[in-house]
């Protein structure tokens, strides 16, 4: 998967025909093969433009900062990355009208290691939902079927003290940074509810407590809206497995709510947005 | 004396932990005001006897049970939650309760999954007329909190038990 | 000063730590998830004195933690009751194995502002209770600069043991301060052979001379303090910055960032203090109560703490706040470098 060129190509057209302010995308971080997200201002930095399996970090968290605001804004982004964005619009959090979207149909990326990443040997979502312009070619949909992440399905068997231990143990060593939200795109509040400063509803202090509320009603705030990206566990400095939280999520719901998966439908606000009449009750007295 | 320590009670997560023997489980049970809250109410007025242990929130609706309530009443007091509303069609909001069905659904199964016995977190739809049923819900919730034992994890460092 | 030397080999400093944590309360790098963190241990099979630095944590938290009690209080309508927190855990006589040298770095440089303008009596009591052991690397990682500051890496004397794999499978064990000298004295150091400092230095200085040729990021830090320090308002800030997603996570891992904030936990009448680690990356670290903030945009987040660590320190105490380690570049999901940014912004590479 190497879209280097034509990433170039229409980075270039799109400043030479004064569409875009500024354009997201990845280059070479200068000394190893790993690349890392560059804002590109203007037609001479064109050529630092790469995009290869490398290309990780789900770009829409940039939509997000100050150097994006009120701008009109290129951007390129994988199946992942695409649904974020449809969320990002949906929720009207980004104007389309803003926006240049350079879809890839995504063959997977890699991790450090150059082990292709959990979330892509799962995806089922690879090609761009949304885009102005689809690089690559889009894979035959029908082979794909929805699978419940291996790791989750490992541990719903263990037995429910040790499945405690186990998330006891990862929120202790949660260092409560919030490196997580802040890198995640979906969270995009000004004021997030665990950053609460009145003293009875403080969580913020790094104890064992604080970081299962934190991690917990942040994954529930996600819940039927996280395109797993990976960008938190990507961003953990404890290198926690956050995914689990939230892909016990996604398949409570994909397995419940009828098959909903977040972002795949333009004008789709999540699973908790809308409801059926033949949703679950049996848990209910 | 003997039966006593032979049935000593453990929190089910930890089980290396006994509980006291006076232990009574502290339940937070959050309430519709349009039918559950009623229905406890003629609970009460119809001297229907049901266990004192749990503590009553009243809330305009169950959909305004954000799941960080939850999480917030397992992190101190309470060893388990009841959440309560209306039934399905009957909701004074006309569709509340069909959201807060989705979102209970998925809290329930997120704790369970990092470590929370399913029995801690209850739901039940008790309508302003259902008297009896509420007691016999309370009743139910409060005999399986109480095989569990105290609930001991993520409890807040300088929250004390009274 | 009474240097002590020792020579042994890769059983006997096996020995040595062992020795170490039977008769002290010892700190080492632990594994969870695949990062080191310092814990407390008591045998060695449950550590790894040689952890990887690139997967290690500092040993900040040991000294200022992530989160301290600062005071307790019970408010109730009668009247706010304030008492003293318990015992701080971290205070008592204890090692630490396998810090790394930028670790033990860091701390000197924080010292200079803990016996400021207020004496942090906590941090000192952690101070003086503490021996650290430190090896020597024997490579350096992608992002490490450590040499290019100014520091003495060779003959750091941050560190109280300074442990060094020779040549031929010997490893020597050198104390650099008193307290060093006297804990080697102990029969810690019962299963190593006493030798000169003479005779370890040419081993010593081959194995520092190797480390110190294996990096890859080199800088004059005095042009990058002379340059940063008259371009406060160039616009390469806004450059650099661009990829950055706010996430903090640099100063958290960063063994010498010092922010704190204070907030208070309360759970009915029943309330704890803490002080808990901050950001200045963070959006709301410079929200003032009236609505007004300075920083509001994170060009000028980032320009502080760029600033902070090369110029705004150096003037104040003289030494940069940065200690090369490279942790925040490998924590950071975009990994942004340190020693990028300035370069860039300073000298224009």
């Amino acid at each position: 998967m190497n879209y280097t060129n034509q990433i170039q190509e229409i980075a270039a057209k799109l400043f030479a025909e004064g569409k875009i302010d500024v354009f997201v995308g990845y280059r070479m971080n200068g000394f190893d093969d790993n690349q890392v997200p560059v804002l590109i201002t203007g037609p001479q930095d064109v050529s630092k433009l790469v995009f290869t399996d490398k290309s990780v970090f789900n770009l829409v968290n940039y939509l997000k900062t100050d150097h994006t605001r009120k701008k009109r804004v290129g951007l390129v982004v994988k199946g992942c990355d695409s649904r974020a964005l449809n969320l990002m619009l949906t929720e009207k959090q980004v104007k389309r009208e803003n926006l240049y979207v350079v879809g890839i149909c995504c063959e997977g990326v890699v991790d450090d290691a150059g082990q292709k990443m959990q979330n892509c040997l799962e995806c089922i979502v690879p090609e761009a939902v949304v885009y102005d312009e689809l690089l690559g070619t889009a894979g035959k949909a029908e082979t794909r079927a929805y699978k419940v992440n291996v790791d989750i399905a490992a541990l719903a068997e263990k037995p429910l003290t040790e499945r405690a231990a186990y998330f006891e143990e990862v929120f202790e060593n949660c260092i409560r940074c919030n490196a997580c939200r802040h890198s995640c795109p979906l969270c995009y509040c000004a004021k997030c509810c665990i950053d609460q400063e009145t003293a009875a509803l403080y969580n913020g202090a790094n104890t064992t407590s604080a970081a299962f509320h934190a991690l917990m009603t942040w994954s529930l705030h996600l819940a039927g809206r996280c395109v797993d990206c990976r960008n938190c566990e990507k961003a953990c400095p404890s290198h926690l497995p956050l995914h689990l939280l939230h892909k016990q999520n996604e398949s409570v719901i994909y397995e419940n709510f009828q098959e909903h998966l977040a972002g795949v439908i333009p004008d789709d606000r999540g699973a908790f947005y809308k409801y059926s009449l033949k949703d679950p009750d049996d848990f209910i007295m | 004396m003997e039966a006593a320590i032979k049935d000593q009670l453990v929190s089910i997560e930890k089980p290396e932990l006994v509980a006291p023997p006076d232990w009574e489980p502290v339940i937070m049970g959050i309430l519709c005001n349009w039918c559950s809250y009623a229905g406890s109410d003629l609970t009460g007025t119809s001297r229907i006897q049901y266990p004192p242990n749990i503590r009553i929130i009243r809330v305009p609706c169950s959909s305004r049970v954000d799941p960080w309530f939850l999480i917030k009443s397992l992190q101190t007091t309470a060893d388990g939650v009841l959440v309560s509303g209306c039934h399905p069609g009957d909701c004074h909001y006309i569709s509340g309760n069909y959201f807060a069905r989705r979102r209970f659904l998925v809290t329930k199964k997120l704790l369970n999954f990092v470590g929370f016995h399913e029995n801690r977190i209850q739901f039940s739809w008790v309508s302003a007329a259902e008297g009896p049923k509420f007691a016999k819900v309370v009743n139910k919730v409060t005999e399986d909190i109480k095989k569990l034992g105290p609930l001991h994890l993520y409890k807040k460092e300088n929250f004390e038990k009274k | 000063m009474n240097v002590e030397t020792f020579v042994t080999d890769k059983a006997g400093l096996n020995k040595f730590y062992e020795a170490i944590m039977a008769g002290h309360e010892t700190y080492a790098p632990v594994e969870k998830f695949g990062k080191f963190d310092f814990n407390r241990v008591s045998r060695i099979g449950e550590c790894n004195p040689e952890s990887p630095i690139s997967k290690t944590q500092s040993i900040k938290p040991l000294f200022f933690p992530r989160s301290a009690k600062v005071m307790k209080y019970v408010a109730t309508s009668a009247g706010t009751e304030v008492s003293e927190v318990d015992e701080d855990p971290l205070a008592g006589k204890r090692v630490i194995l396998g810090a790394k040298h930028c670790d033990a770095r860091a701390l000197q440089v924080l010292d200079k502002v803990y016996n400021w303008d207020y004496i942090d009596t906590d941090y000192q009591k952690r101070r003086e209770n503490t021996i650290i052991i430190s090896t020597r690397c024997d490579k350096a990682d992608t992002h490490c600069f450590c040499t290019s500051l100014d520091y003495d890496v060779e003959n750091l004397d941050a560190l109280d043991v300074l442990v060094v794999n020779g040549a031929d499978g010997k490893i020597y064990l050198q104390s650099r301060t008193e307290k060093g000298a006297e804990f080697l004295q102990t029969d810690v150091t019962r299963h190593a052979s006493r030798v000169t400092k003479e005779i370890a230095a040419p081993d010593l200085k081959k194995q520092y001379d190797s480390f110190s040729g294996t990096f890859r990021l080199k800088m004059d830090y005095k042009e990058v303090n002379a340059k940063l320090s008259r371009i406060f308002d160039t616009p390469e800030f806004e450059n650099v910055s661009g990829n950055c997603v706010s996430c903090n996570t640099c100063a958290f891992v960063c063994p010498t960032c010092h922010c704190f904030k204070i907030s208070d936990e309360k759970v009915k009448d029943t309330g704890v203090r803490y002080k808990s680690y901050d950001s200045c990356n963070n959006g709301y670290f410079t929200l003032m109560a009236g609505g007004h903030n300075p920083r509001p945009v994170k060009y000028r987040r980032w320009r502080q703490r760029a600033m902070h660590k090369f110029v705004y320190y150096k003037e104040r105490f003289g030494e940069n706040l940065c200690v090369g380690c490279g942790k925040c570049t490998i924590a950071c999901p975009v990994n942004i470098s340190i020693f990028e940014v300035v370069n860039q912004v300073a000298i224009g590479q």
